[in-house]
């Protein structure tokens, strides 16, 4: 530790300068004047850096003295290597009242050639201008010292503010997306909001977005065959254009098995849950769409006029796929038997791991034959659209696949209705 | 070590001859009643099965599809004899093991396309001759030629 201690002492105080402290320590200065004025300690902590610190004190000041420091830039930094009590020895060699400065100063300059240069201050007036000299010299690096304390904190408030904005505009751009995608969903559904959506597992993959946008644009397409089919019927259009009408509609119902087909290899039980339909719709759900005997009978009295050999072969293709279904949907019951028969054991009999991975190999084969069935069921649709297209007229399947049409517009209006109608939230 | 079965396996399977005739008086409710004869997973077999029997219903042990024909056939009234392969049988060996004769569809072509992919399981036969797959089946019944096809085969009389 170096220490220099000039002080230059007056009548009145005593200008200490401490040069170069480099660790933390108490100094006690003690002076002691032969005049008259005693000063008491002074304990002064250093910070530990370089920095040299002058502070001023004056007896009249002493209970309330702090020590101040501030670089000493300005005031140079001397070398140190004095030892107090050689000043103090000077210092009583001159006691002489009118000293002041100088003599110390010069006395020092006896004493200590090593001392590099000092900064010769004047007596008198000097004095004082040492004072004030340093006093704002004091509190400009105390303002110093606070300003570089206020840039720091606000160097690091602005940091933590700019990564806080950063991470909400991840959130936010994951946000969006997931809006967009649910507005697309509520789109594509027959304008019901985000019911699907919440239906949906966190991971959909790409097979069901796909399925449920072409599926949209079907729904769109059908509304416009069947406001194109109710013009033409109440314009009494001739029966050729009719027929191309009633051609386009029932190949837009292929189009729907056929997408159908491919989600069903995608994700069958997205297919099974119905999520893709309108909450009315799903009501009817059976394996995956709608029971063509349900379709049969909002169609026939809708129909008449028939022949009786119209009526006839309804009636039989009412039947008919009555029992198909009937057949399908016992295989869906043998199906689940199955399924649970393969999934069931004793829980606390010594079944091996071979046996847990058979069995799961097995119940994942079961599944695999759900695609089966919901293909089967499909294709029953197909069917019962067909042989009814076969039965009737031009004009009357025209009318049909309007009615057909309407009705499940009037579904999708009715769960829409049903989603927006006001009640309170659970 | 008894294992929980949530459906009740107490239907009734009385054995039955495995004629797969006719059940006289028309047609009958549907009912799971009757026993699925089994029998082993070669072209041969299967072929003896098709010439003996009216109605013979050929699939995968295990599947379900061949419950679906079952449950649709007995609900026009036929008890047809199933016959069960083996799950890892190849399609195309059984049926070129039939004859071109049984494979030819009624109204179909000659079953060529058939020996190229093989047979899909399940495969129905009436009277000898190979009707089709489920979905065969079914256009079928839909048109309603089934029961025509059975009546002419003999396996259903009014």
């Amino acid at each position: 530790m170096h220490l220099v201690i000039n002080w230059i002492a007056f009548s009145e105080e005593i200008f200490v300068t401490i040069y170069r402290a480099n660790i933390f320590f108490k100094l006690t200065v003690h002076f002691q004047v032969c005049r008259r004025t005693i000063y008491s300690v002074l304990v002064i902590p250093i910070s530990n850096s370089s920095r040299a610190g002058s502070f001023c004190m004056s007896p009249n000041s002493m209970s309330s003295a702090s020590a101040q420091f501030a670089t000493s830039r300005r005031i140079g930094i001397y070398e140190p290597n004095r030892q107090i009590s050689m000043w103090g020895d000077s210092f009583k060699a001159d006691s002489s009242q009118n000293t002041g400065a100088s003599t110390i100063v010069e006395a020092d300059a006896k004493h200590d050639n090593r001392l590099g240069d000092i900064p010769l201050e004047s007596p008198g007036p000097s004095k004082k201008y040492d004072q004030e000299a340093n006093k704002p010299a004091d509190k400009v690096l105390r303002r110093l010292a606070q300003n570089r304390e206020a840039a720091r904190k606000s160097r690091l408030r602005k940091k933590a503010y700019v990564q806080q904005l950063e991470s909400s505009r991840l959130k936010l751009s994951q946000l969006e997306q997931e809006l967009e995608h649910a507005k697309q969903q509520g789109v594509y559904v027959g304008g019901h909001l985000g019911d699907s959506s919440l239906g949906l597992s966190g991971t959909v993959n790409s097979g069901v977005a796909a399925f449920e946008m072409e599926y949209g644009h079907w729904v769109e397409e059908q509304n416009r065959q069947t406001g194109e089919l109710r013009a033409a019927l109440q314009a009494h259009v001739s029966d050729i254009e009719l027929r191309m009408l009633v051609e386009s509609g029932m190949s837009h119902y292929d189009n729907l098995f056929h997408i159908k087909a491919i989600a069903a290899k995608s994700d069958v039980f997205y297919l099974m849950s119905g999520m893709w339909k309108t909450p009315a719709e799903r009501f009817f759900l059976w394996i995956g769409g709608f029971r063509p005997s349900e379709l049969l009978k909002v169609l026939s009295p809708q129909l008449e006029p028939l022949t009786e050999q119209q009526v006839v072969a309804v009636c039989n293709l009412q039947q008919s796929s009555q029992q198909a279904e009937d057949a399908l949907s016992q295989g869906m019951d043998k199906l689940q038997q199955t399924l649970a028969e393969t999934l069931t054991s004793d829980p606390l009999g010594a079944s091996g791991v071979a046996t847990y991975m058979g069995q799961m190999a097995n119940a994942m084969g079961k599944l695999e034959g759900l695609v089966n069935f919901v293909n089967q069921a499909d294709h029953l649709r197909q069917q019962t659209l067909q042989q009814m297209y076969k039965i009737l007229t031009t004009r009357q399947a025209a009318r049909g696949l309007l009615v057909l049409g309407d009705y499940f517009q009037r579904l999708r209006a009715l769960s829409s209705l049903w989603t927006a109608r006001p009640h309170e939230p659970a | 070590m008894k294992q929980a079965i949530p459906y009740s396996s107490g239907t009734a399977w009385a054995p039955r001859s495995d004629d797969g005739g006719a059940i006289n008086g028309g047609r009958q409710p549907v009912e799971p009643t009757g026993m699925a004869a089994r029998c082993a997973a070669s072209g041969g077999d299967i072929r003896r099965m098709v010439e003996e029997n009216r109605v013979v219903v050929v699939g995968r042990r295990g599947c379900c599809m061949v419950h679906v024909v079952r449950s649709l056939l007995l609900g026009q009234g036929v008890n047809p004899t199933v016959c069960e392969v083996g799950e890892d049988a190849d399609e195309a060996a059984l049926i070129g093991e039939l004859p071109t004769e049984m494979v030819a569809r009624c109204g179909g072509d000659g079953g060529a396309h058939l020996r190229r992919q093989g047979m899909a399981l399940p495969a129905v036969f009436v009277g000898g001759r190979l009707v089709g797959g489920l979905d065969r089946l079914m256009a079928v019944h839909i048109s309603g030629e089934l029961v025509p096809i059975l009546k002419q085969a003999g396996a259903l009389w009014l």
